[in-house]
């Protein structure tokens, strides 16, 4: 008996989970249909929101990811290159760190946790106070007139906040070589001899990618909040942990499928 | 121009609050108040394995997949494929646990802490908990603090044994530029035991942290329903800029004037 009541739980987990992504790929199609057929009202929304983003996540992203690239690559890494007496190797180093890995994903943590969350306590608070019913009501389709806005802002920030992440997370790698009185030459020469194109761009076009991710994760959360004063918490709650995980689990796929077909990201320099 | 400082601003005057209610609670454990409801404390710390145990061994283990790939890739354009098990050692234990935990503790436990107070908060509960003489701080907050520090160090144990099954695999399994005895002989060699304890130290403190201000941001709620969702996403913008400070600083205290690495005299 208690095996088929833990047998019975399970599989309502799995089915449940399979309907959540389920649900979340048609939000996903319907907004992208519903962005480029025409009417297109969103206009002034969707600067409003790139705004609203913008504005939110500035702050967070610039402290986040210098902090993070001072310690996490920058000093461990110095420490040990000084050991070798091979500190000019950490411009190179951070062509992999900066560009390939953290400025993607600090830039994806601090918008679905920032830019994110905001998005899904707005939807859910409307949702509770019944407002998105009341759109319906009024012939306004809630998908066209506020998730497709927030889908391509968060799209076109995401992939502006990496450009940002990727230049503190430089300069948090100068700071490094600065800390053990190196001069900066070896590092921007490393640098520039390790940096590729296909770094730059894949960086830019995966960060677009997450903030799609987090744009429908969190737009879907919001707009199915239900259950009183706790559903709107509970929602974002439940909201930031998809985002993370599925953006986590998005780029080692990402990532390994660029560094294996790219040959000139391997070669020896 | 006052719209785009207002993220710092609101930022800076919260910390204080925040420090003080850390204390206030951290205070009520401390001095053993919290005992009178150590029954609390063990289900709070069971809610944490049952609720979030599984979420945060598979983010775990995704950084070290990802931890274990980039340095693959990154040591064979060095020319030095064979030293793939250093990175990982020092991308497993000294850095990617504790960010990996801070994330996703901060996602699943913080936040959720702030829906569950705030709701209680929303709903008078936590009134309802003072008119019975019962202390609301040491009843909700202290408790929860309690069994994070119960459950979290075991909860971490076990992700490292994760990362570093994670880390094998993408470099031997799926990358596969050098044998399992190779990545195993450099991996081991360059951590040591005092190398778990301080990255244990380190996702402690950001544990500490994140149910701390989870706490405050739920205690302190207010205006609805609708308050309670823009709290949590506030306590989340706290959480992200707290655990990438708190992780640079424990990198600088216990690695920054000693690499701790077996090389040279």
């Amino acid at each position: 008996m208690a095996q088929s009541g833990a047998l019975s739980r399970g599989w309502g987990m799995v089915s449940g989970l399979f309907t959540e992504v389920g649900t979340m790929m048609i939000l996903t199609v319907r907004t992208l249909i519903s962005a480029v057929r025409s009417p297109h009202p969103y206009g002034e929304e969707l600067v409003w929101q790139f705004l609203f983003v913008l504005r939110l996540s500035w702050f967070p992203l610039l402290v986040s990811t210098f902090a993070l690239n001072l310690g996490a690559p920058g000093l461990q890494a110095a420490g040990i290159l000084s050991l070798f007496g091979a500190l000019d190797r950490l411009g190179g180093f951070f062509v992999v760190i900066a560009i390939r890995w953290i400025g993607p994903l600090v830039t994806a943590v601090v918008v679905a946790g920032v830019a994110g969350t905001a998005i899904t306590a707005d939807l859910g608070a409307r949702k509770i106070r019944e407002e998105l019913d009341a759109l319906q009501v009024l012939g306004v389709d809630p998908i066209k007139n506020l998730v497709v806005p927030r889908f391509l802002a968060l799209m076109v920030v995401t992939a502006l906040l990496d450009i940002f992440a990727i230049i503190m997370g430089l300069s948090a790698g100068i700071a490094a070589e600065l800390l053990y009185h190196q001069p900066l030459g070896g590092f921007f020469a490393t640098l520039f001899t390790n940096a590729t194109i296909t770094d730059l761009w894949s960086s830019v076009l995966m960060c677009t990618m997450f903030g799609a991710i987090v744009a429908v994760v969190c737009s879907y959360k919001g707009m199915s909040a239900s259950g009183g004063a706790a559903g709107v918490g509970r929602a974002v709650n439940q909201a930031v942990v998809i985002s993370l995980v599925a953006v986590f689990f998005f780029q080692f796929v990402v990532s390994s499928v660029i560094l294996a077909t790219n040959p000139e990201l391997q070669a020896v320099r | 121009m006052n719209a785009w400082l207002e993220a710092p601003r609101s930022w800076l005057d919260s910390f204080g609050e925040i420090g003080r209610f850390g204390l206030r609670v951290a205070g009520n454990v401390y001095s053993g108040r919290v005992f009178k409801f150590f029954g609390e404390s063990l289900r709070q710390a069971g809610i944490l394995i049952f609720g979030s145990a599984l979420v945060i061994w598979a983010f775990v283990f995704i950084l070290g997949l990802q931890c274990g790939l980039q340095g693959a890739y990154f040591n064979r354009s060095i020319g030095a494929p064979s030293l793939a098990g250093l990175f990982s050692a020092y991308c497993d234990l000294r850095e990617g646990l504790p960010y990996a935990f801070g994330y996703i503790l901060s996602a699943k436990v913080g936040t959720g802490i702030v829906a569950e107070i705030g709701a209680m908060r929303i709903s008078d509960e936590i009134d309802a908990l003072e008119v019975m003489g019962i202390q609301p701080i040491t009843f909700l907050c202290a408790t929860r603090l309690l069994g994070a520090w119960i459950a979290i160090p075991f909860l971490y144990l076990v992700g490292i044994g994760l990362i570093y099954a994670a880390s094998y695999l993408s470099v031997v399994q799926q990358v596969g530029d050098v044998s399992s005895g190779g990545y195993l002989l450099i991996f081991w060699m360059y951590q040591s035991p005092p190398d778990l304890i301080f990255s244990l130290i380190k996702g402690m403190v950001m544990a500490t942290v994140i149910v701390l201000v989870g706490c405050y941001y739920g205690y302190t709620a207010s205006g609805g329903p609708v308050g309670v969702g823009t709290a949590t996403a506030k306590s989340m913008v706290f959480n992200i800029v707290a655990v990438h400070i708190l992780g640079m600083l424990g990198t600088v205290i216990f690695w920054g004037a000693n690499p701790r690495a077996p090389i040279g005299g």
